[in-house]
């Protein structure tokens, strides 16, 4: 090997040969590489000490083009957006600081290259406005014995980062994200998303926006259950005070059934009588637990939020369009 | 392998999709290929005949083409879940390809492993799961064959 490279001059270049830099020159030969395998071992440790690279964001990596995914983002939810209104409510405010930083650093004037892109404070306040509004509407017509907590604690939970961050993922929103950071976090995701849904708005009327949220973020309300989302410390006292609302007489506990008293797992049924009527039933370890039990399944049926509702009806759709009235689109 | 070591899931859907408007999954669809390649006869013979339509057809995706010197032609496909499918097409005719694409634009893009059960429900009972309390007079005495 060593005999070939001291051969080969620098006039003469023969083909397979390329020089790497001044001093060191790659040949290409058939024979077995005995440097391959001290290189790769190497590369190994290096890869291993230095750990995975970091994440790109997708606009970085091959085949992107922006105009074409909004594009498409807009045609793959069956809306039609206004694309300038969508392209804004993209950007996000830290990306323009982010930017204007990037091309201070580089010495480039600012007013020859000012950056000419809005960004999405005031859709997203906006739009925020209209998904809480919304999304209190619907609740309080399709629970209308909810109180004002319960329908805050379920607007709550559906606005807050974890859905809408799920949500919004699933939809493609973040690859089309401009932050300055990557991932985008969550708070900057939760507002890029409000942002998209007030464009959605002014784009194409509160009937549409009001149809979308429905679609992505009620859905998310399938299969949940009412106290997951609203904490309840007392529901022994909040069923009393309704109760007595409706001027229904107050409920007293009695313990139905008990099992295995004696054991590590004892088992007791606490059942609520109200006028000696059964309201409600519920099981525990203890019988406070089991009490606390029933208070929640009496405060479920109460409400109508319980296991075996009737499930809401997200079909009416087309009618919509014609009939933009909210009734319409509360179910019963 | 057995089922208990290969991974399994259950059944579900992305965000529920298809409850409200049903939203295609596909969101990315990239065709890598070699302009003189024997092997990517097929792709570029799509390409020619079938590509335009399977984009008209699919506003909701984007279909990028890139030729690059390559081998082996592959169709990257990408879904709105974030994971990323690719599928070698080297020496595929036009129509396999079409196909393939179509069945790539019908999948959700959730793992294609060993599904648990056909069915999900998010209301399993109506009247109220059954439990061995249920239908027996209530009491406090320890329990036991009840008396017919």
């Amino acid at each position: 090997m060593a005999a070939c490279r001291a051969l080969v001059s620098r006039a003469v270049l023969p083909l397979h040969y390329h020089h790497v830099c001044r001093g060191v020159m790659l040949t290409h030969v058939r024979e077995k590489k005995r440097w391959m395998k001290a290189y790769t071992l190497i590369m190994e440790r290096k890869r291993k000490m230095e750990g995975p690279p970091p994440p790109k964001p997708r606009s970085q990596q091959p085949n992107f083009d922006y105009h074409a995914e909004v594009e498409a983002f807009g045609a793959r939810l069956q809306e039609s957006f206004s694309l300038e209104l969508l392209k804004t409510a993209f950007v996000n405010t830290c990306y323009l600081r982010s930017e204007e930083e990037r091309r201070r650093a580089l010495g480039l004037d600012l007013e020859t290259t000012a950056l000419n892109l809005k960004d999405n404070g005031k859709l997203c306040v906006h739009g925020q406005k209209f998904t809480k509004g919304f999304l209190s509407e619907w609740c309080r017509g399709s629970f209308p014995s909810l109180p004002e907590e319960g329908v805050a604690a379920i607007v709550g939970h559906l606005t807050g980062s974890e859905v809408m961050c799920h949500v919004a993922r699933n939809l493609a929103v973040e690859d089309l994200t401009m932050s300055a950071e990557f991932p985008v976090p969550d708070e900057i995701l939760k507002e890029t998303f409000f942002a998209v849904i007030g464009a959605l708005e002014e784009s194409s009327g509160p009937v549409r926006a009001g149809l979308f949220i429905r679609d992505f973020l009620l859905t998310q309300l399938i299969g949940t259950d009412l106290f997951d989302m609203w904490k309840v410390v007392d529901p022994m006292g909040l069923l009393v005070k309704e109760l007595t609302r409706k001027g229904i007489a107050l409920p007293e506990p009695r313990l139905i059934r008990s099992a295995g008293a004696s054991t590590v797992l004892p088992l007791y049924f606490v059942g609520l009588y109200s006028d000696r009527k059964l309201l409600a039933q519920g099981p525990g370890e203890t019988v406070l637990a089991a009490e606390e039990e029933a208070a929640r399944v009496a405060l479920r049926k109460l409400y109508g939020f319980t296991e075996n509702r009737r499930p809401w009806d997200f079909t009416a759709h087309r009618e919509q369009l014609q009939k933009p009235s909210t009734q319409a689109l509360t179910s019963g | 392998m057995t089922a208990r070591g290969t991974p399994s899931r259950f059944l579900q859907s992305v965000l529920q999709n298809g409850v409200g408007r049903y939203v295609c999954q596909l969101k990315r669809i990239s065709l890598v290929f070699s302009k003189k390649g024997q092997g990517s006869l097929g792709v570029r013979d799509f390409i020619e005949e079938g590509v335009v339509d399977f984009a008209k057809n699919n506003p909701g995706t984007v279909v990028y083409i890139s030729p690059q010197s390559c081998r082996i032609p592959k169709i990257v496909a990408e879904y709105l879940n974030g994971n990323v499918k690719e599928e070698t097409v080297t020496n595929k005719t036009s129509q396999e390809i079409a196909d393939l694409i179509t069945k790539l634009s019908n999948q959700s893009g959730l793992d294609i492993i060993r599904i648990r059960k056909p069915f999900h429900t998010d209301s399993p009972s109506i009247q109220g799961q059954w439990h061995p309390f249920t239908n027996r007079p209530p009491s406090i005495d320890p329990v036991g064959p009840q008396a017919k």
